[in-house]
């Protein structure tokens, strides 16, 4: 009996066709996952915490721009000495904020945001209050723990 | 005296078979009138100039947060004509995303997206996308102030996205924060990547182009004129003008610098977007916090996703290209300008 005439049984040419067809979509895999990996940033290790200056350097009822494990960070100093360290990315889209001595607030100049000096988002299109990170002064030097 | 046809073909013509291009090229038919016919070619010669004065920015370009703000400055100021070759690629930057929203508005005005030319539509809208990642990794480059804001909402305005968002941050940012990794990415994409894929896609759009021309066979002759010579001629002369207007813009209409990017300072009071975001700038800005109880800018990023998703299943949606289509295009357009010139106060 010829090969084509028996119903049950499947042609040659489909079963090269599947096998031809799984190793060209294993090549691209075999290709494809590689690259993807590759342009895929690495993660990053995880700030410790950052010496960011002496006690002196930070204003009594200001503020100062410092920078943690490559995050730009707003110290304010309050009024009775105390430290408080906010995340300065604007919780909308990350600009970043400034202090406004003038009207004793935190700014977003991107977007009108604005916080309260306690990091909570008062006005504007900030969803959700700063991130606040811990801050200790040990020996004269302040240092702030990257909240990553 | 010989005419042209019986003249022997010169050496070259005769290696490349220039009688049949010629006669194939002339075959082809293009609209005696219209001036939205040209924007596809002057895009293409706008991409052009980006990738020669691009090419030639590179040659002292260091791709740093170090060095790059320093060697932008050494460019325009002190390499010879680097101001002119800054100031042309700056320029023909703005001129070419210009050109490519509104080629790709005319398309759909004109309905010239329906069968058979939904692959030249597909093609297209991928190629604007392509397009605005050239802008947009572009403008991170100086790693100026402006610069790296750009970079750092640009990043998290697309982690905003459905599904990928959080993936496509840390990939434009080439990590998690704004930093080394993010100039590298935005280097690599802006001056290999993006262009390889767009050149690819200009070619897969102009060969559809040929396969399914835009004139359809029942237009009369007298409507229409070929492709080879009065169009090619028409399209080189109105390439000419953009070049002579790229020129007037580049020699007395400088482009500042501004200042060097400081991670520690915060964003300059008035910052604003590239003109083309400006209307995204606008609806961010003054959008509820809150929306249906999701948050306002992943709920727009949201919806921008689904028009897009509209627009790109356009000819399959509108098949008979309706002129209800024409008219959401227009009202757009106005709500998109009224939105940019609300941004600006």
């Amino acid at each position: 009996m010829a090969e084509s005439d028996d119903p049950k049984r499947v042609p040659r040419r489909d079963v090269l066709g599947v096998a031809v067809g799984g190793s060209a979509a294993a090549f691209v895999l075999a290709v494809v996952y590689p690259v993807a990996r590759f342009v895929e940033p690495p993660i990053g290790p995880l700030g410790g915490p950052v010496v960011v200056g002496r006690l002196e350097e930070f204003p009594v009822g200001g503020a100062k721009m410092v920078s943690v494990n490559d995050r730009p960070v707003l110290v304010l100093r309050s009024q009775e000495g105390e430290l408080r360290a906010f995340s300065a990315l604007c919780t909308h889209l990350q600009c970043i904020v400034a202090y406004s001595a003038e009207r004793r607030q935190i700014e977003c100049p991107c977007h009108r945001g604005v916080y309260s000096l306690d990091g909570r988002n008062i006005d504007g299109p900030p969803p959700r209050p700063l991130d606040e990170l811990a801050v200790t002064v040990s020996e004269g030097s302040v240092i702030v723990s990257s909240a990553r | 005296m010989s005419t042209p046809e019986e003249r022997p073909p010169g050496w070259l013509a005769d290696r490349v078979g220039w009688g049949g291009i010629k006669a194939r090229l002339s075959a082809h038919r293009a609209p005696r009138r219209s001036f939205f016919f040209y924007l596809g070619g002057i895009t293409l010669f706008l991409l052009v100039i980006q990738v020669l004065s691009g090419i030639l920015l590179v040659l002292y370009y260091r791709p740093d947060p170090a060095h790059a703000y320093e060697s932008v400055e050494q460019i325009i100021g002190e390499i010879p004509y680097g101001n002119l070759i800054h100031a042309v690629h700056a320029w023909t930057s703005d001129l070419f995303v210009a050109c490519l929203l509104a080629h790709m508005f005319t398309v759909v005005v004109r309905r010239s997206f329906r069968a058979p030319h939904e692959l030249s539509w597909l093609s297209g809208l991928i190629a604007l996308v392509l397009g605005l990642g050239l802008a947009f990794t572009g403008a991170i480059l100086p790693w100026t102030e402006a610069a790296y804001t750009h970079a750092r909402v640009g990043s998290q305005l697309a982690g905003q996205f459905p599904l990928f968002g959080a993936w496509l941050r840390r990939f434009l940012r080439g990590g998690d924060e704004v930093t080394l990794g993010t100039l590298g990415h935005a280097y690599g994409f802006h001056v290999a990547a993006l262009p390889a894929c767009l050149t690819l896609l200009v070619a897969v759009h102009i060969f559809l182009l040929f396969r399914r021309p835009v004139i359809r066979p029942d237009t009369s002759k007298q409507e229409t004129i070929p492709l080879y010579p009065e169009f090619v001629v028409r399209l080189a002369a109105a390439q000419t003008g953009v070049l002579v207007v790229i020129m007037t813009l580049a020699i007395f209409s400088q482009r500042a610098l501004g200042p060097a990017a400081d991670p520690t300072q915060p964003t300059p009071a008035g910052a604003a977007p590239p003109w083309y975001m400006l209307p995204v700038h606008a609806i961010v800005r003054d959008a509820p916090t809150e929306l249906l109880g999701i948050d306002g800018a992943r709920f727009l990023v949201g919806v921008a996703c689904v028009i897009a998703v509209l627009v790109a299943a356009l000819p399959f949606v509108d098949r008979q290209g309706s002129k209800i289509t024409a008219w959401f295009a227009w009202t757009a357009l106005l709500a998109l300008l009224l939105l940019a010139v609300h941004a600006l106060n």
